[in-house]
């Protein structure tokens, strides 16, 4: 076989990767302008605290310690229907993925943090973790950046409307009309 | 960028290829353990003596594991929720950078590389065009089916792998 | 009470007093709770002290959450957990109207009208506790004896979501038995029970609605004739 043609072959086609991701990666020097330009394009504003991003929310999970759905809720269009089983089902299935993902650490850190964010051709989620292990999912419309913002904020009207009602069972599943009220104002403010 | 490592699971859920390479600081991959392969004679020169990397616990047959069982639940959860037609197309830890690429044929390629890393489906797409295609599929001595990764390791798709990290870098 | 740090601010400010050396921390942690600048504990302040007496709503919130899941334990039904609340909101009032009517030194009077005990209630009363006024006063056209103090988002269900079976239920039966205590102490007896009543803006709204002994009617009847 011709040595030099299949390395012909591998060179274009990385040419071709490079090319479409110059902007993002390039180290070259004449891109790095056209870089930052871009980038603070996209910084996006820094919202006020209690307001929500310009943003579509689909849905928000909340998972207790042990794995089990303690919330669900879903807030716009954008995912399937699923039964209540289902619900529990994936909340377990992520359960596990989620301790297995912070197992698969290539680098050397000793403790590795789970699964943070998840993107598909279709929504991205957020998962964000507490220290004492529960956990909040928030799946938003794909490319959302900031849904580090919506997740400190939900983790916030959880700790006042679920965890200062005192009829409220710890790990149970949440009925908490003040949390749903709330959580619908934030991210429908419109509706 | 860095890539940490690369996997190929087939249609029977089986890994048929693994590539590690060792985090330097130099821009260039060196391969540094090939469990399932044996080193071809053009990438001997370059690679490292293998020494146990410190801190990753597992061994990467195990992880190889490990990585198809998320994976696969987590294409499953994804389709569930935005019914067949959706893709999961990566992850992301505080650590590391999971990247997926399925084919129809149900082959799957995986890439784990840092965090700060963009989209990589075009180019485990184009691994799957112009490496696998070119090198495994259409490579008269290879076997219809890999198990344990016959047919995968030539010398052909190990070099173009290694530029081919190397140009995404 | 009108405090209300996030949980977020609640940790940070934790993590400032915890500092390595606690013995020096006193000095310099001006913002701390419990040492002021004076090195005096919150404990060791003049009763006078009203300033600097604010507390945490957070704390408040887990303080009264406690006191409602306790005396849930043992009572038969909404009604009887009501007056459970209701008791220890009169034990609060009848301690906090004394303190009031001290902090009021030479200018303090003692009401004898039922407007003016009324209006001393939704007004020094309610912002001696809550920093505010209450947000109405009214009378009921139909009955004589019975009078409605309403305020739009009181602070003891700020996060208290009651359970639909529970749909009768109001926390706010702790304030309703603090102004039963302070109604009782100015010697007009009466009943004061705490009701939902929301509207389109406020969702927490509650009516306390006050209904006097017959004695009371009688002696102010014979106060007007006078």
């Amino acid at each position: 076989m011709n040595v030099s043609g299949w390395f012909e072959a591998v060179a274009s086609c990385s040419s071709a990767t490079t090319n479409s991701r110059s902007q993002a990666l390039s180290l070259h020097p004449a891109a790095s302008h056209r870089e930052n330009l871009t980038s603070s394009s996209f910084k996006p504003p820094t919202p006020r605290p209690g307001h929500l991003p310009n943003m579509v929310v689909y849905a928000v999970l909340i998972l207790n310690k042990a794995g089990g759905l303690i919330y669900q809720r879903d807030f716009n269009p954008g995912l399937q229907k699923l039964s209540s089983n289902d619900y529990l089902i994936l909340a377990g299935t992520f359960h596990g993925v989620h301790a297995i993902t912070s197992q698969i650490s290539p680098t050397n850190e000793t403790s590795s943090s789970g699964l943070e964010v998840l993107e598909s051709e279709n929504f991205v989620m957020r998962c964000f973790q507490t220290l004492t292990g529960t956990k909040f999912l928030i799946f938003a419309e794909p490319r959302q950046q900031n849904l580090d913002v919506v997740v400190r904020r939900v983790y916030e009207l959880y700790a006042d409307y679920v965890m200062k009602n005192p009829f409220y069972q710890i790990e149970m599943p949440i009925r908490s009309e003040g949390f749903d009220r709330h959580l619908n104002s934030y991210i429908k403010p419109h509706q | 960028m860095v890539v940490y490592s690369f996997f190929i699971f087939d249609r029977h859920c089986e890994c048929i290829y693994i590539r590690q390479w060792l985090n330097t600081a130099s821009s260039a991959a060196q391969p540094l353990s090939r469990p399932v392969t044996a080193s071809s004679a053009a990438t001997v020169a370059t690679s490292v003596v293998e020494k146990p990397t410190a801190g990753s616990r597992l061994s990467m047959a195990e992880q190889a594991k490990l990585v198809f069982g998320v994976i696969f639940s987590l294409r499953n959860m994804v389709k569930k929720l935005c019914g067949p037609e959706d893709s999961f197309l990566c992850y992301r830890t505080g650590h590391y950078k999971l990247h997926y690429y399925e084919t129809l044929s149900s082959l799957r390629f995986v890439m784990l590389t840092d965090i700060r890393t963009e989209s990589l489906k075009s180019s485990l797409h184009q691994i799957y065009v112009n490496l696998y295609v070119e090198y495994v599929v259409k490579n008269p001595l290879s076997p219809v089916e890999h198990a344990g990764g016959e047919g995968v390791n030539n010398e052909l798709f190990e070099l173009g792998i290694d530029s081919f990290v190397r140009t995404i870098d | 009470m009108n405090r209300d740090p996030s949980p977020f601010r609640t940790a940070s400010t934790a993590s400032t007093a915890t500092s390595p050396t606690p013995k020096y921390a006193n000095l310099t942690a001006s913002t701390n709770l419990r040492y002021s600048l004076t090195r005096k504990s919150i404990y060791d302040r003049h009763l006078n002290r009203t300033k600097t007496s604010e507390l945490s709503k957070s704390a408040f919130a887990f303080l009264f959450g406690e006191m409602v899941q306790y005396a849930q334990k043992k009572v038969y039904g909404v009604q009887d957990l009501e007056k459970k609340l209701n008791l220890h909101g009169y034990a609060v009032g009848q301690r906090f109207l004394e303190l009031l009517l001290w902090r009021d030194g030479r200018t303090a009077k003692r009401e004898t009208r039922i407007l003016g005990i009324l209006q001393f209630i939704s007004h020094q009363l309610y912002r001696a506790i809550f920093q505010k006024q209450a947000d109405t006063l009214e009378k009921v056209r139909e009955n004589e004896d019975e009078y409605m103090i309403s305020d739009n988002d009181p602070v003891v269900n700020t996060y208290i979501s009651v359970p639909k079976e529970m749909s009768q239920l109001n926390c706010g039966a702790f304030i309703a038995g603090i102004i039963e205590a302070v109604l009782d102490g100015h010697c007009f007896p009466a009943k004061v029970t705490a009701h939902t009543a929301p509207n389109e803006l406020w969702p927490g709204r509650t009516v306390f609605l006050i209904k006097f002994e017959p004695e009371v009617l009688e002696r102010e009847a014979l106060r007007v004739g006078s």
